[in-house]
């Protein structure tokens, strides 16, 4: 199988700014700015997003909660070496049905040890899968991107079904049909 | 296969324990994830599921899209374009849920291209009046979302999120579909009449979209079984008819079906049976689309070819 595609970007979308960024879905593009303004093509087309970021989806390290589970001496085999730390996001998949959502960050020296520290940072935060990734690899959207990327959006109310009323126009002659 | 590789972790069960553990968290409810572990044949089969329902949300832009340009006005056309967009959209999510199951969205739109890969047989029918726009949001979409909705649950966890995004897309297509049949239905003899004539091609190959019977899918007991779908071909076909029959006919439409009538005992609406035929014909791309549909993306492909270069040479400017 040859892989000559562009990379794929993982997209997270907000939709309010007092709610975390989960995960809408991925995009391909040749670099982060082309990733950024497809994620807004193809994730948003409705008036729910504030802001949008990308980041590779190779420079996601994750486990699921069964890989942990079932090898916890993983875990306890990833030690710090004193190499230099940055700040990584920290993103768990926190129900069955749900999306992965923004959890936090943490300090660490590299993937898995990002991964460990999030563990003994969060610990009532029950992941039943991980993400994590290096803030400075996230490109994000600024306030300023909203007037030309977001607000568009907000007049095309026709994508909105609560706007047809087919429905009751129906149930009404559903009704007068039944009463004849 | 979300992303970064580092030190993969060995699992040591049996694949009787794997299987039994799989299954275990199916009966449970819980939500297969990437990196999980999973039978063979569940990837499989999700891999041929998503990338087939991929393309038919493609495909499915080109009997519409012919109709963008003649739209009976503005704000039809807005909401024509605004569907075509969104069908566009749901072709990417699923790309993407067929990604993290390993599938590459290259040798996806490659199969595509070169006519190895099946879409929905329903996109190799012609459209052929403004009516067929309200008969395939109506019609086409409902039967979908019947689909869609059963898939939303589906054991898989990135199959069925990318579902509840396309669900709640999907509704307003589907409104926009009926709004547009009500507005023909209850207009001119001549408005009527070409609804009535739209519904008469579009019915048929409507129920066919469920698929064979239950008793000729050889899939649908896997699939059932490992919680992709709850429900059969036969039942979600059931449910479209009963659903949909009383509503055209409070229209004053018609349905091309002589057979058709309601049950009291059962409480479901009879129908005729369908042609398979004609079916199997329109499946093994002998429809009277099939190769017009493939040309024109075939086409479309070759026509973004500049556009593909253009960002490949700028992200490369930036880079160096």
């Amino acid at each position: 199988m040859t892989d000559t595609q562009w990379p794929r970007y993982m997209v997270l979308h907000q939709e309010r700014d007092d709610r975390p960024h989960p995960h809408a879905g991925t995009v391909h593009a040749p670099d982060a700015e082309m990733a950024l303004l497809n994620a807004r093509d193809v994730f948003v087309r409705r008036p729910d997003c504030v802001s949008l970021w990308v980041v590779r989806a190779d420079l996601i390290f994750t486990r699921t909660q069964e890989e942990l589970t079932l090898h916890p001496d993983w875990l306890e085999s990833i030690q710090p070496r004193g190499d230099t730390a940055e700040t990584y996001y920290v993103f768990a998949k926190l129900t069955q049905k749900g999306q992965f959502s923004h959890v936090g960050e943490v300090e660490a020296e590299n993937l898995p040890h990002a991964l460990k520290v999030a563990l003994q940072k969060y610990p009532d935060t029950r992941g039943l899968a991980w993400w994590v990734f290096p803030v400075k690899t996230v490109l994000k959207s600024t306030p300023d991107d909203i007037t030309a990327m977001f607000a568009p959006a907000a007049v095309k109310d026709f994508r909105d079904q609560a706007n047809f009323h087919a429905l009751s126009v129906l149930r009404k002659l559903m009704r007068k049909q039944e009463a004849e | 296969m979300y992303g970064a590789t580092v030190d993969p972790i060995e699992d040591i069960r049996t694949d009787e324990e794997k299987l039994a553990e799989f299954e275990a968290r199916i009966a449970r409810g819980e939500k297969i994830e990437p990196g999980d572990w999973m039978p063979d044949e569940y990837r499989r089969q999700l891999i041929r599921m998503i990338s087939q329902h991929a393309h038919s949300e493609v495909v499915g832009m080109l009997p519409e899209g012919a109709f963008i340009t003649r739209a009976p006005n503005l704000r039809r056309k807005l909401i024509l374009l605004a569907k075509v967009q969104d069908e566009a959209g749901h072709g990417q999510y699923l790309y993407h849920a067929a990604e993290t199951l390993g599938a590459t969205r290259e040798e996806m739109l490659e199969a595509l291209l070169s006519g190895k890969a099946k879409y929905s047989s329903i996109f190799n029918y012609p459209t052929l009046s403004w009516a067929d726009m309200g008969a395939i949001g109506w019609l086409v979409d409902g039967a979908a979302i019947l689909n869609q909705t059963m898939l939303a649950k589906c054991s898989y966890g990135p199959y069925a999120r990318a579902m509840v995004r396309i669900c709640a897309e999907e509704n307003f297509h589907r409104r926009q579909g009926q709004d547009i049949v009500i507005t023909l239905a209850l207009g001119t003899p001549e408005q009527k009449g070409m609804m009535q004539d739209s519904i008469n091609r579009w019915w048929w190959p409507t129920l066919m979209m469920f698929g064979p019977h239950d008793t000729d899918s050889p899939n649908s007991a896997v699939l059932i079984r490992w919680g992709i779908k709850t429900k059969t071909n036969d039942e979600l076909r059931q449910t479209f008819v009963d659903q949909t029959v009383p509503e055209l006919l409070a229209l004053g439409l018609t349905i091309p079906d002589p057979e058709l009538r309601y049950d009291e005992a059962s409480g479901h609406w009879h129908f005729g049976e369908i042609n398979w035929d004609e079916f199997w014909n329109v499946v093994k791309g002998n429809g009277p689309c099939n190769a017009e549909r493939m040309a024109a993306r075939r086409q479309a492909h070759e026509d973004g070819l500049w556009v593909r270069e253009a960002m490949a040479a700028y992200a490369e400017k930036h880079q160096s």
